[in-house]
């Protein structure tokens, strides 16, 4: 497979991963927003997915529908939903010949669902979570199929790597702004509905309330988001899968660049997987996330130079 | 002349007639404001009558109120978007997505019609071909005084760097779009001969594609014949030229990228044929071989199907600012380490002061008459032919020898006084520049216009593929269509459009 070819699956999937992470995530934030939670801000949410500083952050924290717009439509925010559709389809686009016809309509058509500005004025006066839900929906259809229509070949698991490399940060993202800053005693003071929204941003709200029965905790919501396996979106789930779609890639990758890479993801991988919920107390969420952050961006630059460098 | 649908249309009749009973006196006004222009050949109508070939299609129109086929060309409209056969124009940093403007309405070519434009093609096609071996090798043709020295020499699109090469197989114009039309009295004319990277093929196919969509099982009871096959002939023939003898060489295809606006093309040939689409900064030569860089490492390359234009091919060899081509290829491609379709320099055979000697090309080299006529076409390097288009300049159509797209040419009929003298004035300067013709009434064939069937003018591209075991032309192309009224101008540039193109079993 063409280096640039492999390189834009993966940034598609990448893409198209944090539309569907960012679309979910305001869609539980709106909804806690209309609960009039005394202590609700958009600040860490405009923190984590906007390229937006202090002042700027202050001044849109509690307006609603404006961050929603600025989020989903505006074209100067390089990380709005519109833009990074933009920039999925494109990188789509150019490798037209590598995915299935499928996956290129799909794309092509939430290009052109995105772009309607009919959505501005219903994000405004409309039922926001409708336009959001028809996105989130495009989403869906996309990751349906990709599953159904692609072949199982290297570009698919150069898709899958972008996939969950971005999955694991987001979740780490989500996680480290909500709760990474706080101190054990912190952590009492919040009430259920700031759990609820926080684990039902990532959609783990269900399955958090079958497995954790003794209630809101915050050491049960840092297990469930970082270590349980059966979570899809947790962060051993997401280096469960990068690993496995990364082995896939040996008979597609020079020997030398496939081991070393391979050793950097299967050690990340063993790291979060003989984590302990003591050993995070012990060096602090955030240190802790940063440090797992830290080695994912050295993979991705890794990627980038053994397996995608082509100019 | 026999006609190969006598009778073929009877059944349709008769299963339109029901239909017809009722809806035919509310549905036939979308005719009524069909009117054909004098001295004008009308693909559909032989003064009132509608041509057999057309007589399905007609009753298919009949049977269809307007408000039906408006929703038609919409729905036409729509998949075109929503299947990304667009283009992007940019403007104010953004992205608009454009579709090349479709008619719903299909041109038809009988049987008796295709054979004819397809022997005249084959022909020409084999002439050119020798003529582009021969300027690049003997220049018999020269030395014999059948073409002047130095209108070759004089050419821009003359490679010398092509002197000596031995092609593979030695053909040079693997693919080509003959540009046809149809004077006023249908016969055939080939107005153009596009041997370097003609485009539009993708229409051809997509088009098809829409008119299944929208006018279901007519094409079968049409007996219109398939184009489908056009990318698995096309794969076969690259495959064919490898250099290197292993059984599943590295086929390629050249991609100026996606700000091209024939990007679209480009995605879809290398999809149907399954090949690797690649820009210039995917490829690499190293000791006179071509490679991709791929994730395992570089890989060997045999042919690259380009549709990157020659100047921009090889900054090492041309125009050192390009940025799309690939440095040393053509070094590579003289060491026969790689073919490259078409071939390099083949700008000096469809040039278009060249194509006046193309008739005496076909008898120079093949001894027969040109099945296909040329246009008229009058030199204005020769002082005495110059002063004959002067003095009836109102019915030429006046072109730049290199021009294409429609651009920088002066429609005698239409131009202001202003712009008659200053074309004038720059014909003076450079003679060699520029040809003219006498402008010729297009053929028009309906299209739905608001509503309404209106005649508008086209020609036609069919897609010949030259390949080891000879010549084989896909039986339709692309048929475009000046979508402005009274325009003579098909090319998408000056607002033409396209239309299914049926030719009939």
């Amino acid at each position: 497979m063409l280096s640039r070819v492999a390189d834009s699956l993966f940034w598609m999937a990448r893409y198209m991963e944090r539309s569907d992470g960012i679309l979910r995530m305001l869609k539980v934030n709106y909804n806690s927003s209309q609960d009039n939670l005394s202590d609700f801000s958009w600040q860490p949410v405009l923190k984590v997915f906007t390229y937006l500083e202090g002042p700027a952050i202050i001044e849109l924290a509690n307006e609603s529908s404006e961050v929603l717009r600025y989020m989903i439509l505006d074209k100067e925010n390089g990380n709005s939903v519109q833009n990074i559709v933009i920039h999925a389809r494109e990188n789509a686009r150019s490798v037209q010949d590598n995915v299935t016809i499928e996956v290129w309509q799909c794309l092509n058509d939430f290009y052109h669902l995105i772009r309607d500005e009919r959505h501005i004025n219903s994000l405004a006066q409309g039922d926001a979570i409708s336009v959001i839900d028809v996105m989130v929906k495009q989403c869906l259809v996309y990751y349906g199929t990709v599953d159904i229509t692609m072949s199982r070949g290297s570009g698919y698991c150069f898709m899958s790597l972008g996939k969950f490399l971005e999955r694991a940060l987001q979740s780490i993202d989500i996680l480290d702004v909500k709760l990474g800053s706080m101190s054990a005693e912190d952590t009492q003071a919040y009430d259920t509905l700031y759990w609820k929204y926080l684990l039902m941003s990532v959609s783990g709200y269900k399955l958090y309330l079958k497995n954790y029965q003794s209630g809101f905790e915050a050491r049960n919501v840092v297990h469930q988001i970082v270590l349980n396996t059966h979570f899809p979106r947790s962060v051993i789930y997401s280096l469960d899968h990068l690993h496995r779609n990364f082995e896939q890639l040996s008979a597609y990758l020079d020997k030398a660049s496939f081991d070393e890479l391979n050793f950097e993801i299967g050690k990340l991988r063993s790291k979060v997987r003989y984590s302990t919920l003591n050993d995070i107390e012990a060096m602090g969420l955030h240190t802790y996330l940063a440090d797992i952050k830290k080695d994912l961006s050295d993979i991705s630059s890794k990627l980038n130079q053994y397996c995608f460098a082509y100019s | 002349m026999i006609d190969p649908n006598n009778g073929r249309f009877t059944n349709v009749k008769k299963r339109y007639r029901l239909k017809l009973s009722k809806g035919f006196m509310q549905h036939t006004n979308i005719f009524e404001s069909y009117h054909i222009g004098e001295g004008t050949f009308d693909e559909m109508y032989q003064g009132k009558d509608v041509r057999t070939a057309y007589q399905g299609i007609f009753n298919f129109l009949k049977s269809n109120s307007p408000e039906d086929l408006t929703m038609k060309e919409e729905l036409s409209k729509r998949l075109f978007m929503s299947q990304g056969i667009t283009f992007t124009v940019y403007s104010s940093g953004e992205g608009i997505e454009k579709i090349f403007p479709f008619d719903i309405i299909p041109r038809i070519i009988t049987a008796d019609e295709w054979d004819f434009v397809e022997r005249g093609i084959r022909q020409r096609l084999k002439a050119l071909n020798l003529f582009l071996k021969d300027i690049y090798s003997h220049q018999f043709i020269l030395k014999d005084g059948i073409v002047p020295t130095d209108i070759i020499y004089s050419c821009p699109h003359f490679i010398r760097e092509m002197h000596g090469l031995k092609v593979p197989h030695d053909i040079y114009v693997h693919i080509s779009g003959i540009d046809i039309i149809r004077g006023g009295d249908g016969t055939f004319y080939v107005l153009e001969d596009n041997l370097r990277t003609p485009s539009g093929v993708s229409y051809m196919i997509e088009n098809r594609e829409i008119t299944k969509r929208i006018f279901p099982d007519v094409l079968r009871r049409n007996s219109v014949r398939s184009v489908t096959q056009y990318p698995t002939l096309l794969h076969k023939n690259l495959k064919s030229l490898s250099p290197r003898q292993v059984a599943n060489p590295t086929v390629v295809l050249l991609t100026p990228g996606m700000f091209n606006s024939a990007y679209f093309e480009h995605t879809t040939l290398a999809r149907l044929m399954g090949i690797e689409l690649v820009e210039g900064r995917d490829l690499v030569v190293e000791n006179h071989k071509v490679f991709m860089k791929t994730t395992y490492g570089l890989q060997q390359v045999d042919v690259i199907y380009r549709r990157v234009d020659d100047d921009f091919l090889d900054p090492l060899v041309f125009n050192k600012e390009s940025v799309l081509g690939v440095a040393g290829i053509m070094s590579a491609y003289r060491k026969g380490n790689v073919a490259i379709v078409n071939a390099v320099g083949n700008g000096v055979a469809d040039d278009k002061a060249i194509y006046t000697f193309v008739p005496d090309m076909i008898k120079y080299y093949l001894n027969e008459e040109p099945i296909l006529s040329n246009v008229p076409t009058y030199h204005c390097a020769d002082p005495e032919q110059l002063e004959h288009v002067f003095n009836n300049i109102t019915s030429m159509v006046i072109k730049k020898t290199n021009g294409s797209g429609g651009y920088d040419m002066l429609m005698g009929n239409s131009a202001t006084e202003k712009e008659i003298e200053d074309y004038k004035k720059a014909v003076i300067k450079e003679p060699r520049q520029f040809i003219a013709q006498p402008i010729i009434s297009l053929s028009t064939t309906p299209c739905y216009i608001n509503g309404k069937l209106t005649p508008r003018r086209v020609d036609l591209r069919p897609f010949a593929l030259f390949g080891p075991e000879g010549i084989e032309i896909v039986p339709g192309g692309l048929t475009r269509v000046a979508l402005k009224e009274g325009s003579m101008v098909v090319n998408s540039s000056q607002g033409g459009g396209s239309k299914d193109t049926w030719v009939l079993a």
